[in-house]
């Protein structure tokens, strides 16, 4: 059982005393200042980094206080009960689909006319930058975040392979295949190319790479020339040839070359598999395609981790963007304020997110620039590796993750897509029958692309 | 000094009433006339009369999650009955311990929803789960449970048949209430255990059993949990439910027009098969009192 699933009984529990107390917030300042409101999710961990910086932000900002909204769970519930209600915060978190909606409602504040005045908010990287049609910037993805390789550095070199660092030494598929036989061993000590190799009793997987989250196959899939609708957006091609190779290698790693888990096998006690840090730490698995987030918990658990680039089939490509909204809300008495906190919320310098590893920055120069590149990786909580396998690698092979990139992707998602892919995940059916059939049916759910503009 | 009482009384009840009114009756209103329109939450409702109600005969997923919760339905409802009639059973006979036992069988029922759900996600494991571990050491094949389209219904059946206590509990002061001078008339005419329960036990608990029935039918109708927390509708929209539908339109894609469109479908579901079966409960339901009502 993950964390999220916990908290989201106790949300189901909490929901009416939530949505009873979300009333009371507010009106309470005293005359002559300001009181904004900032909603926001995460972990206590990330609770915590989020207030110290509302806390700088108030230093730096006298007469102005930030009252934090933190909302764990039941996000999204909670943000459309107040936007029915038209008791909306000043700025925070957004669901990433979400963003768009209310973008397109007019109940987030048009960022467009501020990139003039606050240069620092002209200066994020361009897939950052969320628009909800032509010079209509209804927000910004938080962090940045991309998809790489976790390794277990003992695993690997018991079996004698190295995970490339660098795009340019980026394994093929193949490869990427034949090093995870190297590191599948059954409880004997067998590999899958062995006689005797017993795939029910699996002492250490070689792979895990997930077939249900987007962002873990969408670099394969574009590395492949494929993608996941045509240049319209209203048209699905996950069931061209390149699609189709992908998803099928996917699943023949669990039951042809029986050296990833199948659905369920590393769930300890939930449909999701325990964190990448103790998938690793107890060698469960040797290798894991998980996001860069996960390296908060690398260092918080002292794993002997290892980060290195995914598989390519031709460019080598990551799914980047991998995050939620950042915006200010509509309808704020003091806009102007909720725009410079905005700017405030992730900036590097304030955050200290970004050291300790759960978030990457969204604004260009800190993947350009030597010292701001230092000024975020050169600590004990980025590995040396860190430069080439992640600030690189996500800056020059980096593709904007399609789920913020795809209009009405969230239903998309839960009513086709996730349950084709799950199909897929279970074995049942080759890759090319169930996407041949899934992939009418999001076409005629798809509503094009999301408006995109140089700022 | 009645005008006095009634009025403390009423005032008394009024939390009650009124708590009923604005977060019940409200709300079922406010949902009626939803179901009406065409609300996305954030944009202001437009008047669509029933379109939302003639979408749904167009929308696949609204007939595969009915299916999926009356598949639910019809596995669980007889399970529970059964089980719980037959743990009943044996608690009302009078064996050494008995208040242990009782207590034994009622437990689960006091396990929090999510102490249960955690459980249960273990011994459903494929790999190292109690069921599954069963089955190897039986030297029978194994499954996947809760994780593969076919087993996933199935397994949630099997497992709320864990929460049976409170059925038992009905059952079994129902049995304690059938009197002891009809089986007192079937031993003197040498009838066994068997005729005992057949023509005395049974028939007076048809109301008891007709009882949980209905309360297990419209219970098992909103199953909800399951989805939630444990398959999130998957694999493949397998667990599929309802509620959890309902719940995904209402409160993800902010359909909230359409959700209360599916949410009275179902009310309605509810109400016409609750209405068939007390029609059909007069064939075999059996009230001693019934003469004298």
């Amino acid at each position: 059982m993950k964390r999220r699933d916990l908290l989201k009984l106790g949300g189901l529990a909490a929901l009416g005393t939530a949505a009873a107390a979300c009333g009371s917030g507010g009106g309470s300042a005293p005359a002559g200042s300001t009181q904004l409101q900032f909603m926001f999710w995460g972990s206590t961990f990330e609770k915590k980094a989020v207030e110290s910086m509302l806390k700088q932000y108030e230093q730096k900002n006298p007469g102005v206080t930030v009252k934090p909204l933190f909302t764990p769970d039941e996000y999204d519930v909670k943000l459309n009960t107040l936007v029915a209600s038209n008791k909306l915060p000043d700025a925070g978190y957004v669901p990433m689909s979400m963003s768009f909606r209310l973008g397109e409602q007019g109940k987030l504040v048009n960022l467009f006319p501020y990139l003039q005045k606050y240069p620092q908010l002209a200066g994020y990287l361009p897939e950052a930058y969320l628009w909800s049609g032509p010079d209509k910037l209804h927000g910004i993805a938080t962090a940045n975040e991309s998809m790489m390789v976790w390794f277990s550095k003992s695993a690997v070199a018991a079996a004698g392979v190295t995970p490339p660092a660098d795009a340019a030494s980026a394994w093929t598929w193949d490869q990427f295949v034949e090093n995870a036989y190297k590191l599948t061993l059954d409880q004997s000590g067998k590999r899958p190319d062995e006689s005797g190799f017993d795939p029910k009793q699996i002492k250490q997987f070689g792979i895990s790479s997930s077939i249900t989250y987007g962002a873990a196959w969408y670099g394969f899939l574009r590395s492949n020339g494929g993608d996941i609708a045509d240049e319209s957006g209203k048209k699905c091609t996950l069931d061209s040839p390149e699609a189709i190779e992908v998803f099928q290698n996917l699943q023949d790693l669990i039951y042809k070359h029986r050296v990833a888990p199948g659905p369920g096998q590393l769930a300890a006690t939930g449909d999701e598999v325990p964190g990448t840090n103790i998938l690793l730490k107890t060698k469960r698995v040797a290798m894991v395609v998980d996001g860069h987030w996960s390296l908060l918990d690398m260092n918080e658990s002292k794993v002997d981790y290892g980060i290195g680039v995914l598989p390519k089939y031709q460019e080598p490509f990551t799914a980047t963007q991998v995050a939620g909204a950042s915006a200010v809300f509509a309808g704020s008495k003091h806009e102007q304020e909720a725009v410079e906190l905005f700017a405030f919320h992730n900036d590097p310098r304030y955050v200290d997110l970004f050291k300790q590893g759960l978030w990457m920055p969204q604004e260009k120069k800190y993947y350009e620039d030597q010292a701001a590149i230092d000024s975020w990786t050169k600590n004990a909580e980025h590995p040396p590796e860190f430069r080439t396998a992640v600030v690189d690698y996500t800056r020059q092979h980096g593709v904007p993750d399609f789920r913020n990139r795809v209009k009405n992707m969230s239903a998309i998602a839960s009513d086709v897509l996730t349950p084709a892919l799950q199909e897929l995940e279970t074995g049942k059916r080759p890759a090319a029958e169930i996407l041949k059939e899934a992939a009418p049916k999001i076409t005629s759910m798809l509503q094009g692309w999301h408006h995109t503009q140089d700022v | 000094m009645r005008r006095l009482e009634t009025r403390w009384g009423i005032l008394m009840a009024m939390p009650a009433i009124l708590g009923f009114l604005i977060f019940t009756i409200g709300p079922m209103v406010a949902s009626a006339f939803f179901s009406f329109t065409d609300w996305t939450i954030g944009a202001s409702p437009s008047f669509v009369g029933l379109d939302n109600y003639a979408a749904m005969a167009g929308d696949e997923l609204f007939w595969k999650s009915l299916t999926t919760t009356t598949y639910y339905t019809l596995g669980s409802v007889p399970l529970v009955l059964i089980v719980s009639f037959a743990v009943a059973m044996l608690l009302n006979e009078k064996v050494r311990g008995l208040a242990v036992w009782r207590t034994i069988f009622y437990l689960p029922t006091l396990v929090p929803a999510i102490a249960n759900v955690v459980l249960w996600i273990w011994i459903f494991n494929p790999d190292f789960g109690l069921l599954n571990s069963l089955l190897r050491q039986g030297g029978l094949p194994a499954s996947q449970w809760i994780y593969a389209e076919s087993t996933a219904v199935p397994s949630l059946i099997i497992m709320s048949t864990w929460g049976f206590g409170n059925t038992m509990v009905i059952f079994l002061a129902g049995l304690q209430g059938v009197p002891r001078h009809l089986y007192e008339a079937v031993s003197i005419d040498g009838g066994g255990p068997w005729r005992r329960f057949w023509h005395v036990t049974l028939p007076m608990m048809t109301p008891t059993i007709f009882y949980n029935l209905v309360v297990g039918v419209v219970g098992t109708f909103q199953v909800f949990n399951q989805a939630y927390v444990m398959t999130e509708g998957g694999p493949n929209h397998a667990t599929l439910f309802y509620v959890y539908y309902l719940f995904r339109k209402a409160f993800t894609e902010s359909e909230m027009g359409y959700a209360s469109a599916l949410a009275w479908t179902l009310f309605m579901i509810i109400m016409v098969v609750t209405f068939l079966m007390f029609r059909n409960a007069r064939r075999w339901v059996y009230y001693e009192m019934a003469g004298a009502r």
